[in-house]
């Protein structure tokens, strides 16, 4: 639930009004705030909201989402924990879930920022306004838990944000500290090791595989005819070589109808991709369809910034890692969960491929990099 | 013998197995009517039906050894010999190959791969003996391709799944200077070039660790640095009458082949020994270059342990330290300033201890990929698809060209 790698997904309910929100700056206490000021703020947020129409509506008040009361009486007795639990979903950038929160409900995952408590707490404020004007009865347990969660792990120094929220992506937004809320630990939540350990090294894509059939028979010499960016030479392979210069790829298409298209660099950009030479084959006339688009290996690449002592490394990872300088310079490293082949140079730089989700690649280099720090030092 | 049918002439159940010049007949020992006679392959006639097995679908492959088995045997057993190994490495090496022969894909394998497969038996059984043999060396035996050797090596580990260990170096060290040619006077090679393989050895073998201790092995072809190695320890015995011998002569002289990275190791491994030597009190003061250090190898290999810490920061350390600690502190330069001090004049500071590909400059710097929003789901303008397609009076055009194409080539070559 935490990872919201798919546009199409609903929104979290109060996140996106909430990101979109400039942080006011803003006292610690409600008490300081003025009347005019509320109301300013409730403008400047609503207008936010109307911009957003397209958006799936936020979820429905029978969790009836932040009352601020609560959080203000909270915040009276705790007046220099800066609190800050924005109920938002952490979105996890590209669809990375180094920190797999799946397990958690929605409000418990929620972003890092520096802005002052008050701020978020206006914003839920205001939210809970506006979605229902009804009953303003606190409903502290939800929003309690969620507040309280929310502050000890999510303090991780990278906030990922998806990309293509792109409403999202304010620089003005700061992180608020996340202290412990003295209401805090209802449930223990498992702690955040993995992001800390990688040092915020990501994996690159590099490529990515993917085969798609357009269930229809065709004619390449047809194809080769008509379209310009195509090449088909039958007596050195059997399939047309069609490039598009947007996203920069190669597809193979083959008589049965079958298609494969390579080189993109992000799972979205290869489904476009093979979207667009099915649209090119279309309009050459044949009834091609796009079914059981599928992706079937991705490369990703990156960077430990560290020689690595190869020699070392194969000695007690014998049964994972086969390293011949006489054939190639690299130590090759089948890791068995997940199922990757990493390509591990002297140089520090890691390969990773074999994956077919984005997961692998990013489970693989946090399996692989605790084993290369420790041959860091000769 | 009862149960095994009827005689078709009279009916008996008395049908004997009887052997007719190693034929065997089914007789019925009544009349003497031959039921059934042998046939080449195993049948099913023994179960009542009289179908023909095809051999690879018979367990004759398993029970027999089949030609290009034995011919691999053969050749397992002819290359150990050529090899001069121990008689011990022979049967390992058979059993390999035997092995190995089971498996579906290896019997079905080109002839090629057959041949391959001999010398990579042998260099696995040599690797698990620590004996220093180098798939160079195969593949100028069997006459192979180095791609197809370690294709049909690659696969033949993983489908036994073998433990292979590593190529031992200090084994290797030894057997190459040894094949020098340069351990006794001939008409080739001069008197002063003479040496003594003891000494050879052993400050090749120096030169050689110090070489891994500093990155150069890790990555790299390991004969290339011991080319380098040997080179540096035959010049530093006698470097007065040896200086102005070059690499290439050496291995001319010696009668071995000159690896092509031999030349670059061996700058490398000058370049290590220059920072060393910088940080020898009394070398510092003799200016060293890339030819005059060879005269202080000696010396150099002597210290190296405590040269490499001082004249090397680890980079790893240094970023840690870096770190922790506020820039411009503590670079670890105290020691070698103090060092400095005693002879009134700084050394270099300690370069980092890295691999030389992580030393030179990135030839350019990949730019970040820019952030794509791609939801994958968006609309493909009709312009952007046409951009794709030809105008039909540019097919017409390239039908026409095409067409004169065909025409010259055929009348370029005529049928």
């Amino acid at each position: 639930m935490a990872s919201v790698s798919r546009p199409e997904r609903a929104p979290r309910p109060l996140a996106p009004c909430l990101t979109r929100y400039p942080p006011p700056p803003s006292p610690l206490t409600v008490g300081f705030l003025s009347m005019e000021e509320e109301e300013t703020y409730l403008e400047l947020y609503l207008n936010q909201c109307a911009a957003q129409d397209g958006l799936a509506p936020p979820r429905s008040p029978p969790f009836s989402p932040v009352v601020p009361y609560d959080m203000y009486i909270l915040n009276a007795t705790n007046p220099e924990t800066a609190f800050n639990s924005n109920p938002e979903i952490k979105e996890t950038s590209d669809g990375f879930s180094s920190v797999d929160l799946s397990f958690l409900p929605d409000e418990l995952t929620q972003e890092d920022k520096d802005q002052p408590v008050m701020g978020s707490k206006h914003e839920t404020e205001e939210n809970s306004e506006s979605q229902s004007r009804q009953s303003r009865l606190p409903s502290p347990s939800k929003q309690d838990i969620g507040l309280g969660l929310n502050s000890p792990s999510l303090s991780n120094p990278h906030s990922q944000r998806h990309p293509s929220d792109t409403d999202s992506v304010q620089a003005s937004l700061e992180k608020p500290d996340s202290n412990s809320l003295p209401l805090a630990s209802i449930t223990p939540m498992t702690p955040v090791t993995s992001v800390s350990e990688c040092c915020g090294i990501v994996p690159q894509l590099q490529n990515i595989v993917s085969t798609v059939n357009l269930a229809c028979k065709l004619d390449l010499k047809k194809i080769a005819l008509h379209a310009k960016n195509a090449e088909y030479n039958p007596k050195r392979f059997a399939a047309v070589i069609m490039r598009i210069r947007e996203p920069r790829t190669t597809a193979l298409i083959f008589s049965s109808g079958k298609m494969v298209c390579t080189g993109a660099r992000s799972e979205e950009q290869s489904r476009l991709a093979a979207r667009k030479y099915a649209r090119v084959v279309q309009k050459l006339g044949f009834p091609a369809r796009f079914l059981d688009f599928k992706i079937q290996n991705m490369v990703g690449s990156c960077d430990v910034k560290f020689p690595i002592r190869l020699e070392g490394l194969v000695l007690t990872h014998q049964q994972f890692s086969s390293y011949e300088p006489e054939l190639f310079p690299g130590l090759i490293y089948r890791m068995v969960k997940p199922r990757i082949v990493l390509l591990i140079f002297v140089s520090g730089k890691v390969v990773l491929t074999g994956a077919k989700e984005r997961s692998e690649i990013c489970e693989a280099f946090e399996n692989i990099y605790p084993i290369l720090k420790g041959f860091k030092k000769a | 013998m009862p149960g095994r049918g009827r005689c078709p002439d009279c009916g008996s159940t008395e049908l004997v197995e009887d052997s007719h010049y190693s034929q065997s007949q089914l007789v019925c020992s009544d009349c003497g009517c031959v039921v059934t006679e042998g046939v080449l392959t195993t049948t099913f006639s023994d179960e009542g039906n009289l179908r023909e097995v095809t051999y690879s679908r018979s367990t004759g492959e398993n029970e027999q050894v089949s030609r290009s088995q034995q011919r691999g045997l053969r050749r397992v057993r002819d290359l150990c010999r050529v090899l001069q190994l121990p008689p011990t490495f022979e049967d390992t090496a058979v059993a390999y190959y035997q092995q190995a022969y089971r498996h579906a894909g290896i019997r079905a394998a080109r002839l090629q791969k057959k041949e391959v497969l001999v010398g990579c038996c042998v260099l696995i059984t040599c690797r698990q003996h620590n004996w220093p043999l180098t798939m160079g060396a195969i593949c100028t035996l069997l006459y192979a391709d180095l791609d197809v050797f370690s294709s049909t090596y690659m696969q033949i580990v993983k489908l036994l799944e073998l433990d292979v260990p590593s190529l031992c170096l200090a084994e290797l060290v030894k057997t190459y200077c040894s094949s020098f040619k340069l351990f006794q006077a001939s008409p080739s090679v001069p008197a002063k070039y003479v040496e003594d393989k003891e000494k050879m050895l052993s400050r090749t073998l120096q030169l050689v660790e110090l070489a891994s201790e500093t990155w150069l092995v890790t990555g790299r072809h390991p004969l290339p640095v011991i080319t380098a190695a040997t080179f540096l320890a035959w010049q530093s015995l006698q470097p007065a009458y040896r200086l102005s011998c070059s690499l290439a002569r050496f291995c001319k002289l010696a009668n071995v082949d000159l690896p092509y990275p031999a030349s670059s190791r061996l700058q490398e491994l000058l370049a290590v020994l220059l920072r060393m030597a910088e940080h020898l009190a009394w070398l510092r003061v003799l200016r060293l270059d890339k030819r005059s250090v060879v005269k202080h190898i000696g010396d150099l290999l002597q210290h190296r342990h405590s040269l490499v810490r001082s004249a090397f920061r680890d980079a790893a350390a240094e970023v840690e330290t870096l770190e922790k600690e506020p820039p411009g502190q503590g670079e670890g330069e105290v020691g070698n300033n103090s060092l400095g001090l005693l002879q009134g004049k700084r050394p270099a500071s300690p370069a980092l201890l890295l691999p030389p590909c992580m030393l030179k400059p990135p030839k350019r710097t990949c730019p970040a990929p820019p952030v794509s929003t791609v939801s994958g789901d968006e609309d493909i303008s009709d312009s952007e698809i046409e951009q794709y397609l030809r105008t039909p009076q540019e097919v017409r055009d390239f039908q026409r060209a095409q067409a004169a194409r065909q025409a010259a080539t055929s009348v370029a070559n005529p049928p």
